[in-house]
């Protein structure tokens, strides 16, 4: 290989703590366009707790079955989901996915599968990553186990924890 | 991202840092058994934890670990003479036992008892395995000694080596968490490295670079699922086990030799990184040993006499653009453990976390992070004995193994990640 001089400005040298204050020192972009969505009552306390801390963009939902939800014809529902706000109003899967590039599904040993499939395939159609944070203990009778079955097939990454701070956790990672 | 006192409070290992007072509860690495090979050998400086310290081994093969400084006008104890039961300063004759205790001031009358007033700073130093361990926190909270199979096989099944590394210690942790970054940065070394090279794993991990990670709490730490398409719909699952807080094993390959590493902070812009191969049943080759002391695998070629490595950052790690072109080494650097230290050194000496913009894939980081602050602020705040430091948590493994679409790997796995002495890795 030809030997090259190398320039100590053009070398590793340069990550110097002192030459670390040469680095480019702009702003962030805010956020990713991030959507969470608890997928049963227990994980819902939990979603809407975390919504009350100030995020930058983050949107957040509870999900219900079709016909647990009022109103059977309601405009939230999409192939066997019925997504709420935190307000209690409805939202609409497609719309809410719109122009989203993360979502977040919150469960807990209770959650739905059929709920996981229809936003997890809904993800994969407009190639919007899918993450889950399932909160239980072990794995065992009533831990999470089923869960994570349920929600394997729908989630690119799934944390099992029985600390439910490691929703808010994941989402200041994400800058949600 | 993470808020810029977080950041601080997980770097700073000094004296009196939460970081720091939390790797004080644990029984770290100081030496490899070979620095100190022989009684009244030459002293060794090592800096831990931001403490400048001495390490030494005396005529009854007792080791010490003791401030580096001499009591009387502090010069450096290495210049010092190691003979007949002590280490001696070379300035004034002044001589210490391995507890630190002076035990002569030649300048003071036959009979002084000065010198009983004069006691220095000192650790205890263990040898397990290759490893000379040491504890640097309260004595009245000593831990028992470390589990880690590694060190506790016959010597004929491991080997261990050290480098220096210019970083500091969690970004450098945070690349052994870190599976996704195999399929890339590695990718030449799975081909080519000979303690990597023909595992039937390669051919998956080289097959799906997108896999699916599940994260989840372990008693000491966690355990990291990385997830690939294997044949008929099955998984090839490789885990990760971290415990806390510094030690991380990479999930094998084959009958390969099992590898790990522990990340020690020597400051807060530098680590060690203890790195080892054993393999649970049988010796190591010599075929194998030959390539760990070559620098193969996780390992480094140092600057002889020295725990530097040859490629380091005043030489650009020696890149090489051909072979980079040829994707023999997808980065250009040769080796595993150079090709992860140049870019953990490239970020700088601490990593502005302020600046980062995570992923869902990186949710082993986050975690690892939560649980470090977490244990950190409890012990800071109630006394609380993180996790890791239990010997129970120490006995883990990693695993690689194929699984069904519908299988846990935390369920399939649970023997798999728990030393049973006598019985092999888990892997394919």
């Amino acid at each position: 290989m030809p030997m090259r001089p190398i320039l100590l400005n053009s070398c590793a040298m340069a990550t110097t703590a002192a030459e670390a204050r040469f680095r480019i020192d702009v702003p962030i972009a805010p956020s990713r366009a991030t959507r969470v969505m608890a997928l049963d009552p227990a994980a819902a306390a939990v979603v809407r707790s975390v919504a009350e801390q100030h995020w930058a963009g983050a949107r957040f939902f509870t999900c219900h079955s079709p016909a647990a939800a009022a109103g059977g014809e309601a405009a939230g529902e999409v192939a066997g989901v019925v997504l709420r706000r935190i307000n209690g109003s409805l939202a609409r899967l497609s719309d809410e996915l719109d122009g989203a590039d993360v979502a977040v599904m919150v469960a807990t040993a209770d959650a739905s599968a059929s709920a996981a499939a229809t936003i997890g395939d809904a993800c994969t159609q407009r190639g919007i990553m899918t993450a889950a944070v399932i909160l239980g203990d072990g794995y065992g009778t009533g831990g999470a186990g089923g869960a994570v079955s349920a929600l394997r097939p729908h989630a690119r990454v799934l944390m099992v924890t029985s600390d439910e701070h490691d929703v808010a956790e994941v989402l200041t990672a994400l800058r949600a | 991202m993470l808020k810029q006192e977080i950041n601080e409070l997980l770097t700073r290992t000094g004296p009196g840092t939460p970081m720091g007072e939390l790797f004080r509860q644990y029984w770290i690495p100081a030496f490899l058994a070979e620095e100190l090979p022989e009684n009244d050998c030459p002293p060794v400086r090592v800096k831990l934890l931001s403490e400048r310290l001495i390490g030494f081994r005396d005529s009854d093969g007792r080791y010490g670990l003791v401030d580096e400084f001499c009591a009387h006008r502090g010069a450096s104890l290495w210049f010092g003479r190691n003979e007949e039961g002590g280490l001696r300063c070379a300035y004034h004759g002044w001589k210490y036992d391995v507890t630190g205790q002076c035990v002569e001031v030649p300048s003071e009358a036959e009979n002084s008892r000065f010198c009983a007033n004069v006691r220095l700073t000192a650790y205890p130093l263990v040898r397990i395995g290759d490893i000379l361990w040491t504890h640097l926190g309260d004595p009245d909270r000593r831990p028992a000694l470390p589990e880690f199979e590694f060190v506790h096989v016959p010597p004929e099944q491991t080997y261990t080596s050290k480098r220096w590394q210019e970083c500091n210690w969690l970004q450098a942790l945070e690349g052994g968490i870190d599976s996704s970054h195999v399929s890339w940065l590695h990718s030449g070394a799975l081909n080519s490295d000979p303690l990597f090279r023909g595992a039937r794993g390669n051919k998956y991990n080289m097959g799906d670079l997108k896999p699916f990670f599940e994260v989840v709490d372990s008693p000491g730490g966690l355990l990291v699922g990385a997830r690939r398409n294997a044949e008929n719909g099955s998984y090839y699952w490789r885990i990760t086990p971290w415990v806390m807080p510094n030690f991380t094993m990479v999930p094998p390959r084959g009958d390969h030799p099992v590898h790990g590493h522990f990340w020690v902070p020597i400051d807060d812009e530098n680590c060690w990184v203890y790195s080892f191969d054993y393999h649970p049943v049988r010796a190591l080759t010599g075929t194998e040993r030959q390539a760990m002391m070559d620098g193969y695998g996780v390992h480094s070629q140092n600057i002889p006499g020295t725990y530097r490595p040859v490629q380091n950052k005043d030489n650009d790690y020696l890149m090489d653009r051909d072979a980079q072109r040829r994707s023999e080494h997808y980065s250009g650097i040769r080796g595993i453990a150079m090709q992860d230290a140049s870019l953990q050194e490239s970020m700088g000496p601490i990593v502005d976390r302020t600046k980062e913009r995570l992923v869902p894939a990186d949710s082993g980081i986050i975690k690892a992070r939560q649980k470090l602050r977490r244990a950190a602020v409890a012990l800071r705040d109630e006394g609380a004995m993180p996790p890791g430091v239990d010997p129970e948590h120490q006995r883990v493994r990693s695993a690689a193994i194929v699984l069904g679409p519908d299988e846990s790997f935390v369920e399939a796995c649970r023997d798999a990640v728990t030393v049973l002495p006598g019985t092999p890795q888990v892997s394919v």
